[in-house]
């Protein structure tokens, strides 16, 4: 087990995609956190508490998350569209086997991913304040949010891979997942929150602590996710393990 | 000794489409055998239901005795090169046979020593989209013999190769058997299969023929290309003339 999941790891971090899906999710991290300082500056142009800032500071780098679910999913995807996984089952001991191994190396990876955004983000207040004269205040719930975002990285991962195996197809695989991010979630919490709270997106905004009012109690968020990922393992499962491969 | 490949009643339908209708034949140990029949004529989806890539809609098909799914080893006794069976995304072709050998928990130097067989040793550091057709080929053959298997299941291994190539794979092939292993290999060209194969199967869908060469040609009476011709359904070769 140990060689095929070396051999998923190994495959996971093939090509360049993962690097620039990466180095976009950075990129827009940046941006992001330069905006919260600016409008912090704006909101209290004499300084004060930078406790707030310094958690939101940190809390921006939870868009790792699609980049570690889009690294998942084009590991997953791709293997479908050049019909590689036919190999993958044929030499791995069994469509499960192949599955457990797939999924526990994009735990991995979604693992890096959350270490990197977690020692970029425990940075950035530093880096970010240190221009404005301020000096960023850590405070339990500075630690709270890094952990939050880095869990919710992880999670990301493992969501992304499940949804390229129950669709297969990369370029719809894709579409599904940053319209469920970008609109859907935050769609139906505006529109209905008893349900947007209840979507796997508002429950890792939760986790990390994204400061709707309309979002779940932490816990309850945990468990929303757990049920979401179990839910998702289970389907692709056993449709993988059914379905005729490409 | 247990047959290497045992086909009962295997049926495949897509909706209303029948891929493959009622086949049974059996694959002896040790023997060479071509797979034959026309485009669309059922031979890769026979191939994926033997591998467990498709599910039959009836029947049922065995590799030593098992399905390949529950055949103990199954990654190390049986090779496979199939059309629609892709390399990974790595960027080189030894990449992509370290990555597989991997999978298979198989030391390095035996990517190495495939790379040798197949000719593509001088060529293995190259980019794998850069690869010629014919190189596609070996490098597909290549992965196959990875593990150096006892049963070699082969889809159309000669496309794309030029006259050397073709020769080198009937010689490589026929040395495999000789050594004492069992090819199930698929081709059009029926010149190539005439030469290597010990037994022949034919297919349009449902079975046509599954017997030894010899009977099949009449120990070389006639030949393999006008027994084929008889036995695929001929209402099918009329139309594509027309």
């Amino acid at each position: 087990m140990r060689d095929l999941i070396g051999a998923e790891w190994r495959k996971i971090w093939t090509g360049r995609a993962w690097w620039a899906v990466a180095a976009a999710a950075v990129l827009m991290c940046v941006m992001a956190d330069a905006g919260f300082v600016q409008q912090d500056a704006d909101k209290n142009p004499g300084g004060g508490s930078t406790a707030e800032i310094t958690s939101t500071l940190v809390q921006g780098w939870f868009m790792i998350e699609l980049a570690a679910a889009v690294v998942a999913l084009l590991a997953v995807t791709r293997e479908f569209g050049n019909g590689a996984i036919s190999r993958s089952v044929l030499l791995s001991g069994g469509r499960a086997r192949l599955l457990t191994a797939k999924l526990l190396a994009v735990v991995g990876s979604g693992a890096v991913f959350a270490l990197a955004a977690g020692a970029l983000a425990a940075v950035s207040p530093w880096l970010f304040l240190a221009g404005h004269d301020r000096q960023p205040e850590w405070t339990a719930t500075t630690t709270w949010t890094l952990l939050g975002v880095m869990l919710t990285i992880v999670v990301g991962a493992v969501w992304g891979a499940l949804l390229g195996l129950l669709i297969r197809q990369q370029v719809a695989s894709i579409l599904v997942l940053l319209v469920s991010t970008w609109l859907v979630g935050e769609g139906l919490l505006r529109l209905a929150p008893a349900i947007g709270r209840l979507t796997i997106d508002e429950a890792m905004a939760s986790v990390y602590r994204g400061g709707n009012e309309n979002l779940l109690p932490i816990p309850w968020a945990l468990l929303v996710l757990a049920v979401w990922i179990g839910a998702g393992t289970t389907v692709a499962r056993t449709l993988f393990l059914r379905r005729d491969l490409p | 000794m247990t047959d290497a490949i045992d086909i009962t009643g295997l049926t495949k339908r897509y909706g209303e489409l029948t891929a493959v209708d009622d086949v049974s034949f059996t694959v002896r140990s040790g023997r060479v055998v071509g797979l034959l029949g026309r485009n669309g004529a059922g031979k890769t989806t026979t191939l994926r239901m033997l591998l467990g890539l498709a599910r039959p809609t009836a029947g049922s098909a065995t590799i030593f005795g098992h399905p390949y799914a529950q055949l103990p080893g199954a990654a190390h006794r049986v090779g496979v090169s199939i059309d629609g069976i892709g390399p990974s995304a790595a960027a080189s072709g030894r990449a992509d046979l370290r990555i597989w050998a991997q999978t298979c928990g198989l030391p390095r130097t035996r990517v190495d020593d495939v790379l040798e067989q197949v000719g593509l040793a001088s060529d293995a550091h190259r980019r794998l989209r850069d690869y010629s057709q014919g190189m596609r080929q070996r490098h597909a053959l290549a992965t196959a013999l990875l593990a150096d298997p006892e049963l070699l299941i082969l889809d159309e291994p000669a496309n794309g190769l030029d006259p050397d190539g073709i020769r080198w794979l009937r010689e490589l092939l026929r040395s495999l058997a000789d050594e004492g292993r069992t090819v199930l290999v698929s081709s059009h060209i029926l010149a190539e299969v005439e030469q290597m194969a010990d037994d022949i199967v034919i297919l349009q869908k449902t079975l046509r023929y599954s017997g030894t060469a010899a009977e099949l040609t009449r120990n070389g009476e006639l030949s393999l290309e006008s027994r084929f011709f008889d036995l695929a359904d001929p209402t099918v070769k009329e139309d594509v003339r027309a």
